[in-house]
């Protein structure tokens, strides 16, 4: 792959991911289409705030109720585009406000998460990478049961025995460092589970590929190949669920909040979706898929720059968020 | 030198993964039968034994109302696999269709619908699971019914997107050259040889996702956003345990280990499965 | 040639695992930062976690709800306040006339009170913040509905406010008491409504400082506070100098940080909190149950089934209140059998007509005509079932009192009603009672007074106000009662009020046209180490400014 033959590929790569961004815009403005009731009520507030027949009037023609959809849409995604995320039902300020305030833990959570994730995975691998059959399984069962365990159950739990029972750790989130430990581990570990499995998958596939035989003959040492190129097609196809593991997080950054009460965009959205305010968990909602394919593109685009055999075909395998 | 490493080859499934089966064949027994299992209805309220730990009467406890827990899980099997399974089922059939329709849109002419239908499978790949199914909740309100078409809706472009490939590979494929050399009709093609090859890897993909479902599925009842109480669900009552964890662990820990198992259980089969399908 | 032992990729394992911990475990050293005393100072910084949501306007002028009473009372002060017998005494307002016609009322101020900004709290100041009540852009309901009979506020001399009335209001003080209608600076209100809802001004022991949303707000000390409320001191040199007022809406993580010394004071505990915290050396329960109304399940008695009083009493009769209040509320919320809080001097507990009686209650449906049964064992008559739909909230009802209603679901599915229990948010359960799909319903109501009984049951609170919006969920609307009603709301003759407000609790026990349950229930749970700490009376809002915390 030439040099500018990857610049071509690149420009291809990010137009199509502008245009799935404008794809979920417009999945969004379709799910606004079917909530139930007035708009015009729901915009002032839901059934709840009793409006007057003038204020509802009035709203009709504040939001454009009453023009065509086209035209609706039209609005919708001009708005969007300049950041117009409209105001909130219960607070009553700029949506684009609430998310400002919100962000900044939720991506404190969420980057401490990815990187314990990370960690928890390597070592899960590398302990296993030895020839003893035996350890790999256990590691797998283990990376297995990590996957498939519920982050609610699995904070709970963490909270009882960390912060309960030991006391090591504070069980809700009040400022400090130590604050971040259970909350991040209970999101990192589920995590880890599954990225532990990818990688696994990559190296036990790697191990016994041709150029890895030809480089035991060449004399190279266990260590060397292990490190060179078991490693980097173990971290490849890890690197490629780096958009999807972000994704993982934020959504589960929302029940992990609620339970050590952190403020955040996961309390936000709950908050938001307990007290039916369309536009913050729009605005939410929209961030976050936003933000997955923003990182997707820079995953790929890096990926493919690097080592352009593994591309997206690995993505396919990966399970829902 | 001897090879430590050769991949596994056997047929026929291990120990682990006929335990794995069992497990899910007792899950699917409470779905369908709870009452034949269950020692004690699961609305029995008796506020004279709440909070007993776990015991030869009571193996999962009793809660703050005095309701029998094991009873409770075993009755909220049939909540949350049957929510697992229809949802999954309903994703399926929308994946299915969407990848069909990204994936058999070939030529010019159909260009367009190819572009939309690819960038509709990725833009809903990218909204994070429970964050969609929290926004159809949001638009459609709570309850059984929203938790399964949004659980339905979250999991469709992950099968779509396994569709879509396998069909673009069914059709570029020598029994399909040949299908039409002959003279075969499209919809016989389609049938027949196109469709069953697509479909045979989203079969593996969809157990897996029957324990994607349950688990976000018990995450929007742990919400609150679920069947109204007192319907015994499983992320509902692992919620409502909470404030008794210091006290009553078991009332929170239960539940939780049934969404663990059905997790468990549905990777191992479905790694199972992808592997007998692999060296078939 | 062998090949090198693995050994080495498991050393690496084995470092990279090391240093994880080595990471980790000084983190948790850092946890002994948060909130645990080291030294026999008091701490000056003083947290608060409320339970209660975030309001969307600190100002309470602004729409009127508890979450911003509880707030407001650390900054503004009213004009008179209630004390722990429920007598209305001086605050800002330091005496008053009124008329023999009871149309015209004058507060003489208190000397040398001043906002925190400088205003004085003269005539001027009140009259300002009477208009802000009154004009509609503010968007006041609590506060508004309080002072709907004051026609207009005058400035007679700098320190005297004359208020005229529309008509005699027998429950004017007790409203002038309420956090809804503190007095704000007038140069604060000048401000604009934004910027007033960020951070009001008071004559309070705290002034606002900073409010991250959705997370907390931060207050100091007020240095120049001189007007403690009657009965409550001045605060102590040694009372708490910063507050911390954090929103944590989940209930087991609000309980967690009290334990963990991370929060001095939460509202909201639930009742095995209570039962914890009254077991343990560290922590400390005030019981402080709301006034006005109690926590009542009322029944639509303007519809089938419950236009039929012996179905009202049937349904009475067929649950079981006491026995649910005893497990689930661990018995720290006691029985109520009155409309009225116990909170208030004048009410009158009925609990002959709060008797559980299944036999009772199945002999009365029988009687009623409600004979036949369907498959599901529910009573039908004419081919209707009998059918009640429930709306509850989690904004009003904790889980407890959801499990509470259960109970009482099941209590009466024996005796053969379907009540249908719908959980929805604050703004669907508002607009299903607005549209009258409901059966029973349980919605709390905060005033001060047996007037709260005229605002609930009087046939002029079936009416819509332009939202919408009505009090009167039981839909009662009964001459004799109403006459009862209007001798409470304005009769100057104590006697004769406090006459017609027993006769009037009477009437609703005789008409069982409501289930009471308990009071308002209103616990705080708080660190052993504070002092000072109570709840200001008037309607049982925390009062942090003479908090004393180590």
């Amino acid at each position: 792959m030439t040099g500018e033959g990857w610049w071509w590929r690149a420009a291809a790569r990010v137009g199509g991911a502008v245009a799935v961004l404008v794809t979920v815009a417009t999945l969004a403005f379709v799910a606004l289409q079917f909530i139930p009731g007035d708009p015009a009520e729901a915009a002032l507030g839901g059934p709840g705030s009793q409006a007057s027949a003038a204020a509802l009037e009035a709203a009709r023609a504040e939001f454009g109720l009453d023009r065509p959809i086209l035209t609706q849409y039209f609005d919708f995604m001009w708005r969007l585009l300049r950041g117009d995320l409209g105001v909130s039902y219960a607070q009553r300020i700029p949506v684009s406000e609430v998310l400002g305030n919100a962000i900044g833990p939720t991506l404190l959570l969420t980057f401490t998460a990815l990187l314990l994730a990370w960690a928890l995975a390597l070592v899960s691998v590398v302990i296993a990478s030895g020839h003893s059959r035996r350890a790999r399984s256990v590691a797998s069962a283990l990376d297995l049961t990590a996957a498939a365990m519920p982050n609610f159950w699995l904070a709970s739990l963490l909270v009882l025995l960390f912060a309960s029972v030991l006391g090591w750790f504070p069980p809700v989130s009040t400022g400090g460092f130590s604050g971040i430990v259970l909350p991040a581990l209970a999101l990192a570990i589920p995590t880890a589970g599954f990225l532990a499995q990818v990688c696994r998958a990559g190296v036990d596939a790697a191990r016994t590929a041709p150029f890895i035989e030809s480089a035991r003959a060449r004399g190279e040492t266990e260590l060397g190949i292990r490190v060179r190129h078991v490693m980097r097609h173990g971290l490849v196809p890890g690197l490629n669920l780096t958009a999807w593991a972000l994704g993982s997080l934020l959504g589960g950054a929302a029940v992990i909040e609620v339970i050590f009460a952190r403020p955040g965009l996961g309390r936000t959205l709950v908050t938001g979706v307990l007290g039916r305010d369309v536009p913050v968990v729009l605005g939410v909602v929209l961030f976050s898929a936003c933000a997955y394919v923003v990182v997707a593109l820079v995953t790929d685009l890096v990926i493919s720059r690097v080592d352009p055999r593994t591309e997206s075909r690995l993505a396919q395998a990966v399970p829902r968020a | 030198m001897p090879r430590h490493d050769r991949l596994p080859q056997r047929n026929g499934f291990s120990a682990g993964e006929w335990i794995a089966l069992a497990a899910l064949g007792v899950l699917v027994a409470c779905a369908l039968a709870p009452a034949l299992l269950a020692p004690v209805p699961p609305l029995a309220v008796n506020p004279a034994e709440a909070f007993t730990p776990p015991s030869l009467t009571h193996p999962f406890g009793t809660d703050d109302s005095g309701r029998d827990v094991l009873s409770r899980v075993i009755f909220g099997a049939r909540d949350s696999l049957v929510i697992g399974a229809v949802a999954t089922l309903l994703g399926l059939a929308a994946g299915i269709a969407l990848g069909a329709l990204a994936g058999g849109s070939r030529g010019r002419l159909l260009a367009p619908v190819r572009f939309i239908a690819d960038r509709v499978i990725e833009a809903l790949f990218a909204f994070p699971g429970l964050l969609l199914a929290l926004l159809l909740i949001t638009v459609w309100g709570p309850g059984t019914a929203s938790i399964v078409v949004a659980v339905a809706i979250s999991t469709a472009p992950g099968y779509a997107r396994m569709v879509r490939g396998g069909v673009r590979q069914a059709l570029g494929s020598g029994p399909v050259e040949a299908a039409r050399l002959q003279g075969d009709r499209a919809a016989r093609v389609w049938a027949t040889l196109v469709l069953p090859e697509a479909m045979r890897p989203v079969l593996v993909l969809a157990t897996l996702g029957v324990g994607h479902a349950v688990v976000l599925a018990a995450a929007l009842g742990f919400l609150g956003l679920g069947s109204p109480p007192p319907a015994p669900e499983w992320g509902a009552m692992l919620n409502s345990g909470r404030p008794y964890l210091t006290k009553a662990w078991w009332i929170t820990f239960f539940p939780g280990a049934m969404i663990l198992a059905v997790g468990i259980a549905t990777t191992v089969i479905g790694r199972a499965l992808e592997r007998e399908r692999r060296f078939a | 040639m062998k090949p090198t032992s693995a050994r080495t990729p498991r050393k690496t394992a084995w470092a990279t695992g090391l240093t994880a911990v080595a990471l980790v475990l000084p983190l948790a050293a850092c946890s002994t930062g948060d909130g645990t005393p080291t030294s026999d100072e008091p701490r000056t910084h003083l947290v608060y976690a409320t339970g209660d949501g975030e309001p969307s306007c600190l100002d309470p002028h602004v729409g009127g709800n508890f979450p911003q009473a509880l707030l407001a009372t650390q900054v503004l002060e009213s004009l008179v306040a209630l004390d722990t017998e429920g007598t209305i005494v001086p605050w800002l307002a330091s005496s008053w006339t009124v008329s023999d016609d009871g149309l015209t009322w004058e507060f003489t101020l208190r000397d040398g009170a001043t906002f925190s900004d400088g205003t004085p709290v003269d005539a001027e100041a009140v009259k300002v913040n009477i208009e802000h009540l009154q004009d509609p852009d503010t968007g006041s309901s609590t506060g508004y509905l309080a002072v709907r009979q004051v026609a207009a506020a005058e400035v007679v001399a700098a320190d005297v406010v004359r208020f005229t009335l529309t008509r005699p209001d027998a429950a004017l003080l007790e409203s002038l008491a309420q956090p809804w209608v503190a007095m704000q600076s007038p140069a604060g209100i000048a401000r604009g409504m934004d910027e007033n809802c960020l951070a009001p001004i008071g004559s309070g022991p705290f002034i606002i400082d900073e409010w991250v949303k959705q997370d907390r707000i931060e207050l100091v000390r007020n240095a120049e506070y001189t007007t403690s409320p009657d009965g409550i001191g001045a605060p102590d040199a040694a009372a708490a100098e910063t507050l911390t007022w954090r929103f944590i809406p989940d209930a087991t993580a609000r309980f967690a940080a009290l334990e963990a010394g991370q929060v001095d004071i939460i509202d909201n505990p639930l009742p095995e909190q209570i039962t914890v915290a009254e077991n343990s050396e560290d922590l400390a329960h005030l019981d402080a149950p709301r006034p006005g109304a109690s926590n009542r399940i009322e029944l639509n008695t303007s519809t089938v089934p419950f236009d039929d009083q012996r179905v009202r009493e049937a349904f009475i009769a067929s649950a079981n209140v006491d026995a649910g209040l005893e497990t689930l509320f661990e018995g720290w919320a006691p029985r109520s059998t009155s409309a009225l809080s116990s909170r208030e001097p004048l009410a009158v507990q009925s609990p002959e007509a709060y008797v559980t009686d299944p036999e009772l209650a199945n002999a009365l449906l029988d009687e009623a005509g409600w004979t036949e049964r369907d498959d599901d064992g529910i009573r039908t008559k004419d081919g209707q079932r009998l059918t009640a739909r429930f709306p509850v909230t989690g904004a009003q009802s904790t889980q407890a009192e959801q499990a509470l209603f259960e109970q009482i679901q099941a209590g009466a599915r024996e005796v053969g009603f379907d009540v249908q229990i719908t959980l929805l948010d604050l703004s669907s359960w508002y607009g299903a009672l607005g549209a009258y799909e409901y059966e029973m319903v349980s919605a709390p109501y905060t005033k001060i007074g047996p007037d709260v009984l005229r605002f609930l049951y009087h046939s002029d609170a079936t009416v819509p106000a332009p939202s919408g919006y009505f009090a009167n969920n039981a839909q009662v609307k009964d001459p004799e009662l109403d006459a009862l009603l209007d001798t409470i709301g304005t009769s100057m003759d104590v006697e004769e009020r406090d006459a017609a407000a027993r006769a009037a609790q009477e009437w609703i026990a005789n008409a069982s046209i409501i289930l009471p349950i308990y009071d308002q229930q209103n616990h705080f749970l708080y660190r052993g180490d504070l002092s000072e700490f109570r709840a200001l009376p008037t309607v049982n809002t925390p009062w942090l400014g003479t908090v004393i915390a180590g």
